[in-house]
């Protein structure tokens, strides 16, 4: 393509409906997409510590940040745990999400509407709550001491005699537990909410067609509602895992107030912002260098559950005119 | 054998709304019923009702003479096709019509038979690993019939299957669709708002209308003796006409006067008349039973009018005239010259008025009916 054809393509596309629709969208990508991580890569290059900036914004140091990143994953011990447990916390919150979500929206369908819409409010409540009071009701819960709601009822109920420090006694598992319930709770809502809309829109006679044959509850399910919830299920397992790879706000309150272990505690994206922001000295290169990789990580992955569970098939494939 | 009965059935919604009331109807074994109705009448809740997959809210269904009224959908072995035919969309053609078969956990190879069997018998053994989608509205609705007839069902229950087709189709497929009810003798209820369907299709009419059974007859007679007004109006295209007449008397005969023009009361209407000393009345006639002449002379059974416009059908002309004011239509062969604003004379058969009583807008023989 020659330069005057790119150039007259761009002219086209601003001149275009298209573009003045999309408007909105690309300022706030620009703003608070491109721009951050323009400045990440930027940073990434620099050894930037401690915020001043003044000094080292115009010192270059290449790829070591980069080195120094895949150094410390592969000899630091006290990294490797933060690694296993993104892992772990990923796949098995994303499970609890999707799944959760589908089962609750499948069971709601199939209550009275009453019972539905409360059951629905009460999933709810997890996201409605503010973070901090919402990890503060699961603080106190989770809590080591006999204060712990946990740990008081399995005492008074004679199950265990000494309180147990979930968090920082149970390693890993303790600590997986609680992130993994905290986060996968809060989680099932925004699933629920997709896959009861894509319900709701599933014309009711198939549903009635099915039960005048005799099917039940659970074969309407499997064999008439999962098989036409497909593309929302593949929709929000892509988007809930890329949500989880960069959540750290209810894991950071949990770790800063000591509930759960700060290794086996703390994922992958907390990690880069402890090394930025809480950090005794503040690594900011290093962080950057960090951030920049889980977003490579992050655009593979997504891509690649989006190539493996076949959206590009969805999105293509005009739903309506053919 | 499976004679469907519904003995005063009423269904209020949650929400309040009556969807029918009083519903009393009995569709005999082998019988080809049309439940016919304008859009919101009920029709649909009937056939749910029937279904179970509505309870009565008052009143009890039986099949044979087996209550059924709180019996679920699925014991009730009946064949169910919706307006939509609800075609599973992931499932092959195949798989559509084997689903029922599935649920009931038959062996794959009688499974295999049955849909093979089923499918011949309408036509679709050659679309079979076909998807919904990829399918014509009329072989989408073929399949929809055999996903509910591959069960062989007691009661076979259709809601508007044809209404999604377009007009060729549609007079093609109700042939063919009699047909097939005729040679499986099931018991069929048939949904439409089409009254040629109904007429060309059913055994029986029974005409609904807000919820309530207005009359139930053999198409010849629902259409010859509409009982209200609503059903003459309902049934024919065009629909029956309907003038406002004044009863009078002279010399010990009765007359009409229809427009300032008098022409004699038919003579099996005279008793009912005398009985009720009606002085209104509104007089029913079909357009293809009015003849129209160039002139009156002397007949005592015609009215003048002036021609309002000539729709030629091919077939024949419809005649639209003017009656004082309201407007009539006649069916006239085309060999009949007219031009617009020309007199004519309009000759209703008198053997085939039907009068009505203008409050409650029933034909005076079901109000004779309903008093005797
Ligand atoms: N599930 C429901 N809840 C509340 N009201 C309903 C429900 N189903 C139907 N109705 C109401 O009951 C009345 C009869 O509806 P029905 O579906 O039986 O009409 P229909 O004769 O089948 O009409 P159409 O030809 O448009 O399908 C309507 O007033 C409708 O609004
Ligand atoms: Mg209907």
């Amino acid at each position: 393509m020659t330069k005057t054809n790119l150039f007259s393509k761009i002219k086209n596309f601003i001149h275009s409906d298209a573009f003045i629709f999309l408007l909105p969208a690309i300022i706030l990508i620009i703003v608070f997409y491109l721009i951050p991580i323009v400045v990440s890569v930027y940073m990434s290059f620099t050894p930037l510590k401690n915020w001043n900036i003044a000094r080292y914004i115009h010192e270059f140091v290449g790829f070591e940040n980069y080195w120094r990143f895949l150094y410390m994953v592969t000899h630091d011990p006290t990294v490797r745990p933060i690694f296993i447990t993104t892992v772990v916390f990923i796949l098995i919150t994303l499970a609890i999400n999707v799944l959760g979500g589908l089962g609750l929206a499948i069971a709601t369908f199939f209550m009275g509407e009453r019972e539905a819409s409360s059951t629905q409010l009460l999933w709810l409540l997890p996201r409605m709550t503010p973070i901090a009071v919402y990890s503060m009701i699961w603080y106190y819960f989770f809590h080591g001491s006999e204060i712990g709601t946990l740990n008081s009822i399995l005492m008074s109920l004679g199950i265990i005699h000494n309180p147990i420090d979930w968090g920082q006694s149970i390693i890993p598992w303790g600590p997986w537990m609680i992130i993994i319930f905290v986060n996968g709770l809060v989680g099932v809502s925004y699933g629920m909410i997709v896959f009861t809309s894509a319900i709701s829109n599933i014309p009711k006679e198939l549903v009635i067609a099915a039960r005048v044959d005799g099917a039940s509850n659970w074969s309407i399910t499997k064999n008439i509602l999962i098989p036409l919830l497909k593309w929302h299920i593949v929709y929000v397992t892509t988007w809930q895992m890329l949500s989880l790879l960069t959540t750290y706000d209810h894991i950071f309150l949990l770790v800063e107030w000591g509930l759960v272990n700060r290794y086996y505690g703390t994922t992958w994206a907390l990690y880069i912002y402890n090394m930025a922001f809480t950090a005794a000295e503040k690594d900011l290169g290093l962080a950057a260098a960090t951030g920049v990789i889980l977003v490579i990580v992050g655009a593979i992955l997504g891509l690649l559950a989006l190539k493996i569970l076949g959206f590009e098939k969805m999105v293509k494939e005009p739903r309506g005119d053919i | 054998m499976v004679v469907v009965r519904l003995v005063n059935v009423t269904k209020v919604f949650r929400t309040g709304v009556v969807g029918v009331k009083d519903i009393n109807l009995t569709v005999n074994h082998k019988e080809f019923m049309a439940l016919l109705g304008p859009s919101g009448s009920g029709k649909s809740t009937t056939l749910y009702l029937i279904a179970g997959i509505y309870r009565p809210s008052s009143g009890k269904i039986f099949f044979d003479d087996r209550d059924v009224t709180n019996v679920p959908p699925k014991d009730r072995n009946i064949g169910l096709v919706f307006q939509n035919w609800a075609l599973y969309p992931h499932m092959r053609v195949y798989d559509n019509i084997a689903f029922p078969l599935r649920i009931k956990r038959l062996p794959e190879n009688e499974i295999r038979k049955k849909v093979l069997e089923t499918a011949r018998m309408l036509r679709i053994e050659k679309l079979l690993n076909r998807y919904p989608w990829q399918l014509s509205g009329g072989q989408q609705q073929r399949v929809a019939i055999a996903r509910a007839l591959v069960k062989e069902p007691d009661v076979l229950l259709l809601d508007e299957p044809l209404s999604n087709l377009d007009a060729q189709l549609r007079i093609s497929v109700r042939a063919e669709l009699k047909r097939l009810q005729k040679k499986l003798g099931i018991t069929t209820i048939y949904v439409t708002h089409d009254q040629a369907e109904a007429l060309a299709m059913a055994d029986r009419i029974a005409v609904i209308n807000n919820g309530r059974i207005i009359q139930i007859g053999a198409p010849e007679q629902v259409y010859t003796k509409p009982a209200t007004v609503f059903v003459g109006g309902f049934l024919g295209n065009p629909p029956m006409n309907f003038v406002e007449g004044e009863i009078i008397e002279d010399k010990g005969k009765l007359y009409i006067v229809i427009a300032g023009q008098k022409i004699i009361s038919p003579t099996h209407y005279e008793p009912i008349v005398r009985r009720r000393g009606l002085r209104k009345v509104i007089v029913g006639f079909r357009p293809e039973d009015t003849m129209i002449l160039p002139e009156c002379r002397d007949r005592n059974e015609c009215v003048k009018g002036m021609v309002y416009a000539v729709e030629p059908m091919g077939r024949e002309y419809i005649v639209v005239a003017d009656l004082g004011g309201e407007l009539v239509k006649a069916i006239v062969p085309r060999t009949l010259v007219l031009t617009d604003d020309q007199e004519i004379c309009l000759c209703p058969s008198l053997a085939k008025i039907v009068l009505f009583d203008p409050k409650t807008e029933k034909s005076l023989e079901s109000l004779a009916a309903e008093k005797d």
